[in-house]
């Protein structure tokens, strides 16, 4: 087996923050410290290894990246303060950008001044091809989609979406066969357990967040509840998919002519209740991981980089502007604001949306990919043939 | 010369090991010098260690005979239980306060015979030396091999029954004892204030001191010294004792998190040793070392660490990360196992060592006006051409008071100090008035020996 090393790699992860890795000598107290290593996960020394010896072929490939969920123990009592937890952030980082083969990510992540630009003239343009075919704002009730068609705002949501999963899939695949052959996922391998992998990864593990809970709250007092980080993450993440749900429930209700979109519901109408409730758990997840960034509250809190923010700050954004349009939907008087509100909010979550296979967001994709491939219990190659030849 | 001022060539500040080589060196050499010692006996860590590696040489064999010659060296003049309080210079050197503690025992009259130990009602826990694992009297002598052997009262707790001094053979106990102060006058200092260990209490993930079965090396050298508690191994939670004994290396050096960035330099060979020695009094225990790496960097160092792989000692590289203990107040050592596919293992074992670093014991820049360096130990402006000079004119520095070092070092050190102080005496010799003639001895009067 050959290695192909970059000797600049250490260099180029640090373009994604960890400044202080080249410091660490390897002692391994990061990864005992590690709530989440066992006999057979071990980081985060090897992958700080992969990224000291410049291997980014293993580096890459290995799922240790993302199963680490940055309790930041390790950096609280690395004895070379050299941060092995942001370290694992960046190459993160620097993992997104380099599973997405269009280069979007690496100019994103690397460049604030062009990112900012291009989030800006991303938003710029769908608000204005929205307004294009803009029609009246009636003020006696607002009838938000007689001033911008409903069908220009599903079309376009429905080519975003198509866009993202393509590159998102592309990101992800790119990946998944990087980590399975690293960790000597075969075709076997998969097919003794994918569905029961495929429960462990999506019920326990991502929507359950249950290693996360269970092993990763590493203060001596554990905070209440809802100031724990895994809630803070599941009420982001639950907020998100369920406004996501609310928002594809709403359109089947159009196809099968239960309700038109845009036809006035009450609060308590099950698929407008659902995206309420979302929402407030979007923004309360949202709101508290800012305030935690801006005081520095915990390790993971401490760094935050550009991504970092501009995840946060977009999802917290869309949120608000979400719930402004929502109150002006049950204002008696319609007001005009809410027709640019709706202009505003649909250009924020279009960022948000359009770029997710380049941001911060695709962690979404890449750990699910790896946690699979985790529970997948992969054999190493070498034990696979030495069972081959022993048949 | 009147009874409170003493004038000597060289003051010497620290009755360890550097200290008192630094004055026999000079003293032979016919210098006076004075040392002055903060405990009640010299001898300093040394005297409480149990074998030197990487000889495996009994350490009280060395150590007390040098106890001996220092106090009955008619040029050293031998101040214990003293501190230097301040010190000012003159055109001849420097002017030193020094403070003598009361020991509520005539040092002059007492024979060291411990009668009054026989009579004291009231036992305490003996701190100083054995890390509260035996106890001495209210009054007492230091430890057995204590230079002077001169008795001492720990006034806070004792209850006035008066019968020490009804036992006192010679009539040597005083209660109404005061503080003296003590001027001297030096034309040289030599520093050999040494070190102290990273408290084995500092780091929470070790337990933070509070696991009955996590001690550290120092205690170990106790359990292992001859002259011990209890004269053989045991574990202190119970008594027990164990079969399995692990050491965790680093456990206060090349650690940030505890501000110490350096490397103490000893404690992979005092490990090593220990394990060794380990392994002769406990023939059917597992021993393992935790390292990040093995520095054995001296004179037969890298043989004695060969020796000890072939002898069956474990040695695992990975950082101890945690101590936890389980049900039976065992030990367990959470590590991550480099050289076994670096996959994480918890190991319990009976017995945890810290190999605790070393860490500055004093520092001397209020008193002495000698500025230490960024970890704290005493500033040596060239170190690779003169170890031993500070930036102060005069003043020396020696063994572990100037940096982590081990006792061959330590010795050498205090010989080069001793030196460097020796030469400056001669190249001031012209511009001093006439040295007074030989003093008079010190020790006659205060620090008679019966050794």
């Amino acid at each position: 087996m050959s290695y192909r090393a970059d000797p600049d790699l250490l260099l180029e992860i640090q373009k994604y923050g960890a400044a202080d890795i080249a410091a660490c000598f390897n002692c391994g107290n990061c990864t005992a410290v590690c709530p989440l290593s066992t006999e057979d996960e071990t980081f985060p020394r090897r992958v700080i290894r992969l990224a000291q010896l410049g291997v980014w072929k293993e580096l890459l490939g290995s799922k240790e990246l993302w199963t680490c969920y940055y309790c930041g123990e390790c950096t609280a009592t690395c004895p070379r303060e050299a941060d092995p937890g942001e370290f694992m952030a960046a190459a993160r980082r620097y993992a997104i950008a380099s599973y997405d083969r269009l280069g979007l990510a690496k100019v994103l992540y690397t460049s604030p001044v062009l990112s900012v630009i291009f989030l800006v003239l991303l938003a710029a343009l769908t608000a204005l091809f929205m307004y294009t075919s803009h029609g009246s704002m009636p003020t006696d009730s607002l009838r938000l989609f007689e001033f911008i068609p409903a069908h220009v705002i599903h079309d376009l949501g429905i080519a975003g979406f198509v866009i993202v999963a393509l590159a998102g899939i592309l990101g992800a695949v790119n990946m998944a066969i990087q980590v399975g052959r690293a960790n000597g996922l075969s075709r076997d391998g998969v097919r003794h357990n994918w569905l029961g992998a495929l429960w462990e990864t999506i019920a326990v593990e991502v929507l359950g967040q249950t290693r996360y809970r269970q092993e990763c709250e590493t203060e001596e007092e554990r905070p209440s509840w809802y100031l724990q980080k895994w809630f803070i993450h599941a009420s982001m993440m639950w907020g998100f998919l369920g406004l996501f749900a609310a928002t594809g429930l709403d359109w089947i209700l159009d196809i099968v002519g239960v309700k038109a979109t845009g036809t006035w519901v009450p609060i308590w109408y099950p698929v407008r209740l659902l995206g309420t409730v979302a929402g407030l758990f979007l923004l309360y997840g949202t709101s508290v991981a800012i305030v935690r960034r801006l005081r520095k509250a915990d390790e993971p809190s401490t760094h935050s980089f550009l991504s970092d923010w501009l995840f946060l700050v977009l999802l917290w954004i869309s949120t608000v502007s979400g719930f402004a349009l929502e109150i002006a939907i049950y204002l008696p008087q319609a007001p005009v604001w809410g027709y640019w509100m709706l202009l505003f909010h649909v250009a924020v979550v279009a960022d948000l949306l359009l770029l997710a296979p380049f941001t911060k967001f695709a962690h979404a994709f890449y750990r699910t990919v790896a946690l699979y491939v985790q529970a997948l219990k992969p054999v190493p190659a070498a034990e696979l043939a030495a069972a081959a030849s022993a048949d | 010369m009147s009874d409170n001022r003493l004038d000597v060539d060289t003051l010497v500040v620290g009755g360890g090991i550097a200290g008192m080589q630094a004055s026999l060196d000079l003293a032979d050499q016919g210098y006076q010098v004075a040392l002055v010692e903060r405990d009640p006996s010299i001898g300093g860590k040394m005297i409480g260690l149990s074998k030197v590696f990487p000889t495996l040489d009994c350490c009280s064999c060395i150590t007390t005979p040098k106890m001996a010659a220092v106090a009955h060296h008619d040029n050293i003049p031998l101040l214990t239980y003293s501190e230097v309080e301040s010190v000012a210079s003159n055109k001849n050197g420097f002017v030193a306060q020094v403070l003598r503690k009361p020991r509520y025992v005539q040092e002059e009259d007492c024979t060291g015979c411990r009668s009054c130990e026989l009579v004291c009602p009231i036992d305490l826990p003996d701190d100083e030396n054995e890390f509260g694992r035996t106890s001495h009297r209210v009054i007492y002598v230091p430890f057995t091999t204590a230079v002077p052997q001169t008795a001492l009262i720990d006034l806070d707790h004792c209850i006035y029954c008066g019968k020490c001094i009804k036992a006192c053979p010679p009539d040597a106990i005083d209660f109404t004892q005061q503080p003296e102060h003590l001027e001297i006058e030096a034309k040289t200092i030599v520093l050999a204030t040494g070190y102290e260990v990273t408290p084995y209490d500092a780091k929470k993930e070790y337990g933070a001191g509070k696991l009955g079965n996590v001690i550290d090396a120092l205690m170990m050298e106790r359990l292992l010294a001859p002259t011990g508690p209890y004269g053989r191994v045991l574990r202190p939670s119970d008594g027990k004792q164990p079969d399995s004994i692990a050491y965790v290396q680093c456990a206060g050096s090349r650690d940030l998190t505890l501000g110490v960035s350096y490397c103490s330099r000893v404690c992979c060979m005092y490990a090593i040793k220990q394990a060794m020695l380990l392994s002769g009094a406990l023939p059917m225990a597992d021993i393992t070392i935790y390292y990040m790496d093995i520095r054995t960097f001296g004179k037969g160092y890298e043989q004695f660490y060969q020796n000890a792989k072939t002898m069956g000692i474990e040695f695992v590289k990975g950082k101890v990360a945690r101590i936890t203990e389980d049900e039976n107040q065992n030990p367990v050592v959470r590590v991550e196992l480099i050289d076994e596919n670096s996959r994480v293992a918890e190991r319990t074992h009976d017995l945890v060592v810290l190999s605790v670093g070393m860490l500055p014991g004093w520092n001397p820049q209020a008193t002495f006006g000698v500025p230490v360096a960024e970890a704290g130990f005493i500033q040596i402006p060239d170190c690779n051409v003169s170890p031993t000079v500070t930036t102060q004119p005069g003043i020396y520095a020696t063994g572990t008071a100037a940096g982590p070092m081990d006792i061959v070092d330590t010795i050498m050190t205090a010989g080069a100090a001793a030196a460097e102080a020796a030469a400056y005496m001669q190249n001031h010799k012209e511009q001093e008035p006439a040295v007074p003639e030989a003093a008079p001895a010190m020790r006659d009067k205060r620090s008679t020996v019966h050794a």
